[in-house]
């Protein structure tokens, strides 16, 4: 039982993630075709772990319903919410728009999806502000160059900055859009690419890691 | 003229960018209401889009024509869901075991090649086009090339920072300080150009061929949120007076 339980899911990792490592520097047919059926079958593996999701957070839901828990009247709208878009996804065949003009699924996308996530995006605006109160008290040398660089490129992308730029700062000769171009390709960068070859770093340990068995707490408990 | 189904969308769009909006006062029923849809929606979105992408043209178009292979990957795919049978939820390892070692396999030489290789060609590449550049390019290469050492020198644990080793580790600091401060700016930025979107959008929805839909919701918040207090307060008061 441990061979089929733990053995073959561990074979199935190291065989998978060697074949697909190799593959990748391989400049044969053979290797193309590989990563490609591979890619495929993620895709599809990938489709039922959001299926795994999706039912989970049904179940949730429908448990909070059926013991009329506390805001049990919202979780309707989950489902409601989910209706709405899979309905007109069915009759409209997953098109949004046809011939120019919008179909049901690109009706309910515009009017329910976009307005939904663009202000749910759109009220973290507000708290951004407050977060930047908080963050912005300058207690340290560190945070005051963190401070220069946030206004700087917050003011310099607005007109209102661009014009307190040019009436205190324009004698220098440089505009609000320069210094940003600046600061972003220059002192950003270096600290950005310190950040990316550390990311990077780890995440190739962790992988080896992974394919060799030695990380393996994703298989969860015997 | 507009279409009866825009006018319709309008309505709908402004009544839930207003419950949304509405959070920012307090939290309230609308705001639930707008927030479970939201989760629902974008729920529904996903799946159409796996349905049409995915299960469709790449499980069941296949099958039909007799290509078999696919059935192993969506073999491995069912064994995920064996995570809602406590007792056979083991099977689900072969999905994730697929997952995590094509994922690893992948992450190793796309690290490499896009993050590890590329930024250091990139840090080390204006070195060898030296006749060709400015002064000011020069200072820029070499600040670059600076405070990424020292960036990941912040980095480096394996000797203790102490004595001069402290000093470039804090230069790396600054540098650092400099990306987030840029990175933080970005997302404001990006954040309230979406807010921006919106007010358009409310702006668009108030016009007289939308009837007055944003004006109207909104008057009808406003009201809601002034009897809401009121009766509220009322009760408070009650309470107040029973337990006294």
């Amino acid at each position: 039982m441990k061979l089929i339980k733990k053995h073959i899911p561990l074979a199935i990792v190291f065989v998978t993630g060697v074949l697909t490592l190799v593959s990748y520097y391989v400049p044969h047919k053979v290797s193309v075709d590989y990563i490609e059926t591979m890619n495929k079958w993620e895709n599809i593996v990938v489709a039922f772990a959001f299926l795994l999701g999706l039912i989970s957070l049904f179940f949730s839901h429908y448990h909070k319903i059926k013991r009329k828990g506390d805001g049990w009247g919202y979780s309707l709208f989950v489902f409601i919410g989910f209706l709405a878009m899979i309905i007109p996804a069915y009759t409209s065949g997953g098109k949004q728009m046809v011939e120019g003009v919008l179909t049901p699924l690109g009706w309910a996308y515009k009017y329910i999806y976009t307005a939904l996530s663009g202000t749910m995006f759109a009220v973290l605006a507000f708290y951004i502000v407050s977060t930047a109160y908080r963050s912005f008290r300058i207690k340290s040398p560190q945070a005051f160059v963190l401070f220069v660089a946030a206004f700087i490129l917050i003011l310099g992308k607005v007109p209102l900055g661009q014009i307190i730029w040019d009436s205190a700062l324009g004698w220098t000769g440089q505009n609000a859009a320069g210094v940003i171009e600046w600061i972003m390709s220059v002192p950003a960068v270096a600290g950005k690419r310190g950040i990316m070859i550390g990311i990077s770093i780890g995440a190739i340990v962790t992988s080896l890691k992974i394919i060799f068995g030695i990380e393996k707490q994703y298989m969860g408990k015997d | 003229m507009v279409d009866t189904s825009i006018i319709a969308g309008g309505w709908l769009a402004a009544g839930l960018t207003i419950f949304i909006f509405s959070f920012l006062y307090r939290d309230n029923p609308f705001f639930k209401i707008a927030e479970h849809l939201y989760l629902g929606a974008g729920m529904g979105w996903l799946f159409q889009v796996s349905v049409n992408s995915v299960w469709i043209p790449k499980i069941w178009e296949p099958v039909s024509k007799g290509e078999l292979l696919v059935i192993i990957p969506s073999v491995m795919g069912l064994t995920l869901l064996t995570q809602f049978i406590p007792k056979l939820s083991w099977m689900s390892r072969y999905g994730f075991t697929f997952m995590m070692g094509y994922g690893s396999g992948l992450a190793i030489p796309a690290g490499l090649s896009t993050d590890f290789m590329s930024q250091i060609a990139g840090t080390i590449k204006p070195f060898s086009l030296l006749a060709s550049l400015s002064a000011m390019d020069i200072f820029n290469a070499l600040l670059v090339a600076g405070g990424a050492i020292c960036v990941l020198f912040y980095f480096f644990f394996s000797v203790e920072h102490k004595g001069h080793l402290k000093k470039v580790s804090n230069v790396g600091i600054y540098f650092l300080m400099v990306y987030f401060g840029a990175a933080f700016g970005n997302t404001v930025m990006a954040r309230f150009s979406l807010l921006y979107g919106r007010f358009d959008d409310l702006f668009t929805f108030s016009g007289s061929n939308y009837f007055y839909a944003t004006q109207v919701v909104l008057a009808c918040m406003v009201l809601y949120f002034l009897l809401h207090g009121f009766f509220s307060g009322k009760k408070e008061d009650a309470a107040g007076e029973e337990a006294a």
